[in-house]
C-alpha cells in the first residue's frame, strides 16, 4: 500500500510522527505556527499540536536558532525552520560556533540534537540574496551533518533519521520541489544518515549529484540513454557524511565520474567528491573528472541568466559526452556532439 | 580616559543590610563563601603564573575583582539551574563543582582536563555549565534556550542564568534574545557584568546609555536592577531577590552588576589605557577586602584565619598545578574522537 504525496507533505508526515513518538520535539519558525508556513510544510500541526508546541518566531535568526540549540543542549529535540536558508546567515554564529562545535568543546558532555531544516538553493527568480546553496559552507564544520533530499519520499526517510540524530543536522530542502508529487509507503520507515543511493544503475559513466539537481540529472540521463549511454546516477542524501565507499565503487565499474551540483565551482561539493574520488580511484579513472556547478557570480535575477547558470541538462550531457570521449569512451554515443 | 569613577545610578540597586545577610547565612556558610572567592582568587593567580611560564596556552581571561559576583549568585540560587558565561569562566565553573584538578588539566591542556583538553580556558563545563562561549554574547540565545526548556518541560522552581560582560550589550543577539525572552515569558536571569572596559574600549565608548540594566530593560517591558559587584553581600541580596522575582512572575529579568577587572582583557593584555592610580584606587573595593572587613567586623575571622584560608586554598591550587603538570596528554589517536554524539556509517 502507498500514498501519493507532495515533498512537503511528505515532511509534515515525518514532523507529525516525530512528534507523536517523542514529546521533546517541537518546531519553531517563522510563520511555521498561524500562517501554515511560508511552504505550507507545517499546515494544520499548529491546531494539531498547539501553540507549545508549533512556535511562530520574531524575526530573530540569530536569538531562535541560537535557542533551538540552548534548548537542544538541555534535553529538547527542536526543528528550527529557516524560511529560506540564506536567512541561516543571520544565524551563523549560533550554527557555527555553537551548534557545530559544543560536542566536541564540552569534552563530549553536551549534544546538540537539533534540525535546521528549510528550502536551499535557487527559487523562481529570487535574485542574488535568496538563491545561494550553503551546503558547502556548512559542510567546511566538522560536527554538521549535511543532508539533502532529492525526492519526497527520501525526504521523509531523512527527516525522521535526522530528528532522531543526536548530532547538529542541516536539512536542505528545494523551494521548486515542495509541489513534487511521489508515492511513498503508507508504513513508517527510515532512510541513514550516510548512506547514498543508487538511482539507476549503469556501466559507461558514474554521475554523482544531489538534491535538486538529481532531477536534472534524469532528463540528462534519459537523453544520454537515446545515445546509447549508460550511466550509474548517485545521490548522494547525505552530503556530509560523505558515502564515499559507494562512488568509489561505482567509479571503478563505470572508470568515469561526472559530479553535478547547483552550488558553485569553488570549493564545492564537487571539488570535495572529485578529489576524494581522484584518493580513492586514481587508477580507475580513465579521464578526469568533469563537474558541472553553478558560474561563479551571486545568482542573478533574469530567467535567461539563471537558466544559464545552473547546472541543465544539456550542460549536463555535454560534460558526460566529454569525459567520455576523454576516455576514450566517445564510440558510445550514437550522436557525438 | 573615560571610565566611571562610581557605580552608575544605583536607583534600583538593593539596599543591603549586611547585618541581616550576616545572620541569615551564619558562620559556617560564609566561611564556605570566603573560603570559595580565595579559591577564584589563588586559580586566577596561579594560573596567570603557569601561563607566564608557557605551561598554559591560548587565551586567559581572569575573573580576579570579580568574585563575589558569581559566588553571590550561585549562593543565593543554589547550582541547580542552567548557566552560561562568556569566556571569563573560570570562576564559574569552580562555584558548580568543577574542580581544580580538572579545570587546571584544561588550562595546561591535558587529557583528564575538563573538556578532555578540547576546550581551554575559555570553553569550561559541569552538567550545569552550559558553556563558557567564546564569541561575545553567543551565549545569550542560548541561555534563553535552556529557559525554554525549563518552561516546555514544566519545570517550575529552576530558570537559566546567563552571565555576560558589558560589551555583550550591545551584540544583536542580546537584543533579540530579551525580546524573545519577554514575549515567550521565559525564566532567565540576565546578568551583566559591567567592568567597565569591552578588551581597551570603555563601555560608555560602546554603550549609548549610562545604566546598562535599567535604561535598557524598559524597551523590553521588562524590569532591570543594578547591584554593586564588590560587595558580596550586595550580591548575594540582590541574587536572592530576583531569583524570587523571575520565578513569580515568570518572566525574565536584566540585572547590570557593576564590577572591576583587575587585570587586563586578558592576559596579554597590559591595560595600558588605564592609568595605575586609578586602578590602585579601584582595587581597595577589592571584593576580597570587602567581605573581609564584613567578616571581621562580625566576628567571623580575624588576621590569622583569613591567612590561614588563604595558605589553604593556594595550596589546593599549588597541588591542582602539580596534578595538571603530572597529568597525560592527549593520546594523538583520539583527536578525532567525539566530533559528532552518534555513530554514522
Amino acid at each position: 500500500m502507498g500514498q501519493v504525496v507532495e515533498f512537503r507533505e511528505a515532511l509534515r508526515q515525518a514532523i507529525d510522527e516525530e512528534m507523536e513518538r517523542d514529546s521533546n520535539v517541537f518546531v519553531l519558525g517563522e510563520d511555521v505556527a498561524r500562517y501554515n508556513g511560508a511552504y505550507k510544510v507545517t499546515k494544520g500541526m499548529l491546531d494539531k499540536w498547539g501553540p507549545g508546541r508549533i512556535l511562530d518566531t520574531p524575526i530573530s535568526e540569530s536569538a531562535f536558532a541560537g535557542l533551538g540549540i540552548g534548548a537542544a543542549m538541555t534535553g529538547l529535540r527542536p526543528i528550527v525552520e529557516f524560511m529560506s536558508f540564506n536567512f541561516s546567515f543571520v544565524a551563523a554564529d549560533q550554527i557555527i560556533s555553537n551548534a557545530a562545535k559544543m560536542h566536541y568543546m564540552s569534552g563530549g558532555r553536551f549534544k546538540v540534537p537539533i534540525v535546521f531544516r528549510g528550502p536551499n538553493g535557487t527559487a523562481a527568480q529570487v535574485s542574488c540574496q535568496h538563491s545561494h546553496c550553503v551546503e558547502t559552507i556548512y559542510s567546511v564544520l566538522p560536527g554538521l551533518i549535511i543532508v539533502a533530499p532529492s525526492n519526497p519520499y527520501d525526504a521523509k526517510g531523512l527527516l525522521k533519521t535526522a530528528i532522531r540524530c543526536d548530532d547538529p543536522v542541516i536539512f536542505l530542502e528545494s523551494e521548486l520541489s515542495y509541489g513534487d508529487t511521489m508515492e511513498i509507503p503508507d508504513e513508517e520507515y527510515l532512510i541513514p544518515i550516510g548512506k547514498a543511493n543508487v538511482v539507476m544503475e549503469g556501466h559507461d559513466v558514474t554521475v554523482v549529484s544531489h538534491g535538486r539537481s538529481i532531477k536534472a540529472c534524469q532528463e540528462a540521463v534519459q537523453e544520454l540513454t537515446k545515445r546509447g549511454v549508460s550511466v550509474e546516477l548517485i545521490d548522494l542524501r547525505s552530503i556530509k557524511p560523505l558515502d564515499i565507499t559507494m562512488i568509489a565503487q561505482s567509479v571503478r565499474k563505470t572508470n568515469v565520474c561526472v559530479c553535478v551540483e547547483e552550488g558553485h565551482f569553488f570549493a564545492g561539493i564537487s571539488a570535495e567528491v572529485a578529489f576524494q574520488v581522484m584518493e580513492h580511484c586514481f587508477d580507475d579513472l580513465d579521464a578526469a573528472v568533469e563537474r558541472v556547478c553553478q558560474r561563479e557570480t551571486p545568482m542573478p535575477y533574469s530567467k535567461v541568466l539563471e537558466a544559464e547558470t545552473l547546472p541543465n541538462p544539456s550542460r549536463i550531457t555535454a560534460a558526460v559526452t566529454k569525459a567520455l570521449k576523454a576516455a576514450g569512451k566517445g564510440g558510445r554515443l550514437c550522436h557525438l556532439h | 580616559m573615560p571610565s566611571k569613577k562610581s557605580p552608575p545610578s544605583l536607583s534600583q540597586s538593593f539596599a543591603v543590610d549586611h547585618d541581616k545577610v550576616i545572620k541569615q547565612l551564619g558562620k559556617d556558610t560564609l566561611m564556605e563563601v570566603l573560603r570559595k572567592m580565595l579559591l577564584i582568587r589563588n586559580f586566577e593567580m596561579r594560573g596567570e603564573a603557569a601561563y607566564q611560564q608557557g605551561k598554559v596556552g591560548g587565551f586567559f581571561h581572569s575573573y580576579m575583582g570579580q568574585e563575589a559576583i558569581a559566588t553571590g549568585a550561585v549562593q543565593a540560587l543554589g547550582p541547580d539551574h542552567w548557566w552560561a558565561a562568556s569566556y571569563r569562566c573560570h570562576g564559574l565553573a569552580l562555584l558548580l563543582g568543577a574542580s581544580p584538578n580538572e579545570l587546571m588539566a584544561e588550562l595546561y591542556g591535558r587529557a583528564n582536563g575538563n573538556a578532555l583538553g578540547r576546550g581551554g580556558s575559555m570553553h569550561l563545563f559541569t552538567d550545569r555549565l552550559l558553556g563558557g562561549f567564546g564569541i561575545v554574547a553567543s551565549q545569550v540565545p542560548v541561555a534563553t534556550g535552556a529557559a525554554f526548556a525549563l518552561k516546555y518541560q514544566g519545570c517550575q522552581d529552576r530558570l537559566a542564568v546567563c552571565f555576560m560582560g558589558d560589551g555583550a550589550t550591545a551584540q544583536g543577539t542580546f537584543h533579540e534574545s530579551l525580546n524573545l525572552a519577554s514575549l515567550w515569558k521565559l525564566p532567565c536571569l540576565y546578568v551583566i557584568e559591567n567592568n567597565h572596559w569591552g578588551i581597551g574600549t570603555a563601555i560608555e565608548r560602546a554603550v549609548c546609555v549610562p545604566r546598562l540594566a535599567e535604561d535598557r530593560a524598559s524597551a523590553y517591558g521588562i524590569k532591570g536592577y543594578t547591584i554593586d559587584g564588590m560587595d558580596f553581600f550586595a550580591c548575594y541580596a540582590g541574587f536572592q531577590k530576583l531569583y524570587q522575582e523571575v520565578l513569580e512572575h515568570g518572566a525574565p529579568v536584566l540585572v547590570e552588576v557593576v564590577t572591576e577587572r583587575f587585570r587586563g582583557h586578558s592576559i596579554s593584555d597590559p591595560g595600558l589605557y588605564r592609568a595605575k592610580d586609578q586602578l590602585n584606587k579601584l582595587m581597595k573595593r577589592d571584593p576580597l577586602i570587602l567581605i573581609k572587613e564584613q567578616l571581621m567586623k562580625a566576628g567571623i575571622i580575624d588576621d590569622d584565619s583569613y591567612k590561614a584560608l588563604d595558605k589553604e586554598q593556594r595550596q589546593i591550587i599549588m597541588d591542582a598545578m602539580k596534578f595538571a603538570e603530572e597529568s597525560p596528554w592527549p593520546d594523538a589517536v583520539v583527536l578525532e574522537e567525539g566530533v559528532y554524539a552518534g555513530q554514522y556509517p
